[in-house]
């Protein structure tokens, strides 16, 4: 369904906005949709397992300054070690996003805090952390091969950005349905119990989804800061946002335990086609915002609606009467016995 | 068949289990021989059914007594002892992850992997094959393993989550009340499930409060009262009236 909604969508785009549907406005699409797609595949995660992460935006601006502030700190105009920076300046990003990521996944598991609140508070200390990077100015002068990872080609029509984009999604597509870990974060959403009596201990699956969406964020500002050639410690306002709304308008109900990689993939190409499209229909970008915002909300109710519909004994209240169709208001637990 | 249902004839007996609840008697001095088949304990509210459960199941620890699982002593000091001795419990809420399938469920937590190259990758078809034996197994009609479980009936779940209990070496399994919140069909539904893993030599224990249907389907059944079992029974030597009898005290 999705999928049907981003191509009518963009269908509508084309014959309204001339300028639409382009080759390079495409490529333009995907580029643009790839920071907001790892966002929201790392946050994935932390949906799935009944949690979620508030400091992805946070450590989308922190990796992309951490990163930044090696790569414009050591090099000076130098050839010859131009692609041992960026690696260098990569390899510290993502360090960043383990180190913030595993904190939380920490502090969530062992010490047993909301993740709501715990990301709320980390959310202050990354973004607190990238200003203290550089005193909040923005950094730049990256080595040339910064730019060519953020705005280069392969075989020259597939951009860098995007096929990194096609790699991660395969990376998480691969825990989500192909490792134990995938089953354990599901079964941690779906019912703790379940998973506690079921021999697996949480915390280690905690510390991995937050591990997986710390990385996922800093790699996203990593990217981000290659492609302007310009780390900012605000480079991930709205991000949170945007990340969130992928994940919820490709599926995953926020109570967790159910949800695909491929949802959130598709959400953050359908967020990026509402920006490009109000651009080329000459609006101001501020109201990709706006409209993204509305589209959570229906979203949430759609999903909310088919939750209810796949459990048992909906169809049974519908044909009795005592629900209206869609709009069944008591959830979870009672529901197995309403024969 | 799986290994679990090829041990025949667990038996699990209780010598002087004695539990107290601050200056309160949950189990005064419990003896008792549970064999292969259906055992019921049926009591009152507080007569400590539930407690000689949690005992077994190794949530709890009596003060005094032992229990022995095939004639060796065992202390069940979690719920993990006791899943080592093969005891395993039916939770009431059944400890299912509702928006996963059938077959997640059976292996959540010892699910079967391939390994690639070092890399750990999980095994679905072969976890499929052994889902649709072990729900065949306990002969219950039953959608294809890769449905959702939130889309079964509660009976079906009861059904999915015996079959793993029965599956992964449960000789003894021990089962509060599994009907409380079934409707008639579906507990005739359970009971045919239990049925069926009867007969393969398991051995379980259910405190049960459905009278007519545990005199129907018990092997053996013990009444409690106050912490004290009152009576053993046959279930052809007794009636519903002298259960109930035994049960409130007027009969001794």
């Amino acid at each position: 369904m999705l999928l049907a909604v981003l191509v009518l969508v963009s269908v509508v785009f084309s014959l309204i906005a001339p300028g639409f549907a382009t080759v390079g406005s495409l490529d333009n699409i995907l580029v643009v949709a790839v920071p907001v797609a790892l966002l929201a595949m790392g946050e994935s995660l932390a949906i799935y397992s009944g949690g979620i992460d508030l400091s992805v935006g946070a450590m989308l601006g922190l990796g992309g300054m951490s990163g930044g502030a090696i790569m414009s700190g050591l090099y000076h105009g130098q050839t010859g070690t131009d692609i041992g920076l960026m690696l260098l300046g990569l390899g510290v990003a993502l360090a960043v996003g383990l180190v913030g990521g595993l904190f939380n996944g920490f502090v969530i598991g062992k010490l047993k805090l909301e993740p709501l609140i715990v990301t709320l508070g980390t959310l202050g200390i990354f973004g607190g952390a990238a200003d203290l990077i550089s005193g909040g100015e923005p950094l730049s002068s990256f080595p040339p091969s910064s730019f060519e990872l953020g705005n280069g080609s392969l075989v020259g029509f597939l951009p860098i950005l995007v096929a990194i984009g096609i790699v991660v999604l395969f990376l998480f597509l691969f825990v989500e349905r192909m490792t134990t870990l995938g089953r354990h974060i599901f079964a941690l959403g779906a019912n703790r119990d379940a998973l506690v009596r079921a021999g697996v201990t949480p915390n280690g699956v905690i510390l991995w989804v937050y591990a997986l969406a710390g990385v996922a964020a800093a790699f996203a500002g990593f990217l981000k800061a290659s492609q302007f050639q310009t780390a900012t410690p605000i480079a991930g306002q709205n991000t949170l946002l945007l990340g969130v709304a992928a994940v919820v308008i490709g599926g995953a109900p926020l109570t967790g335990g159910e949800g695909t990689v491929l949802g959130a993939g598709l959400g953050a190409i359908l967020i990026s086609v509402l920006e490009n499209g109000f651009v080329e229909l000459g609006l101001q970008s501020y109201w990709q915002v706006v409209a993204v915002g509305a589209l959570v909300i229906v979203a949430v109710y759609v999903s909310q609606v088919q939750q209810r519909r796949k459990t048992f004994g909906y169809r049974h209240r519908v044909r009795a009467g005592t629900v209206p169709a869609g709009l069944m208001l008591d959830e979870g637990g009672s529901e197995e016995h309403a024969t | 068949m799986s290994q679990a249902t090829q041990a025949v004839g667990s038996t699990v007996t209780g010598t002087g289990l004695t539990k107290y609840y601050g200056a309160v008697a949950a189990l005064d001095n419990v003896n008792f021989e549970f064999g292969p088949g259906l055992n019921a304990i049926v009591g009152d509210n507080g007569a400590g059914k539930s407690t000689l459960l949690k005992i077994l199941s190794g949530v709890v620890r009596p003060d005094s007594g032992s229990i022995a699982v095939n004639g060796k002593e065992v202390d069940l000091k979690t719920a993990r002892d006791a899943r080592a001795v093969g005891i395993e419990s039916l939770y009431q809420d059944l400890a299912l992850a509702p928006t996963m399938s059938i077959c997640d469920n059976i292996f959540l937590g010892r699910e079967l992997t391939k390994s690639y190259f070092g890399v750990k990758i999980l095994d679905r078809r072969a976890m499929m094959a052994v889902a649709r034996n072990a729900l065949a197994e306990i002969r219950i009609k039953m959608p294809d393993p890769a449905t959702a479980v939130r889309t079964l009936s509660g009976g079906q779940r009861q059904a999915v989550a015996v079959a793993r209990a029965l599956h992964f070496g449960a000789r003894i399994l021990l089962l509060d009340e599994p009907t409380a919140a079934l409707g008639p069909r579906e507990t005739a539904a359970f009971f045919d499930t239990l049925r069926s893993a009867v007969r393969q030599d398991g051995t379980v224990v259910m405190v049960g409060h459905n009278l007519p249907q545990v005199l129907q389907m018990a092997n053996r059944i013990i009444v409690m009262r106050a912490g004290h079992v009152v009576a053993k029974f046959l279930p052809e030597e007794t009636s519903v009236e002298k259960l109930t009898g035994f049960m409130v005290g007027s009969a001794s």
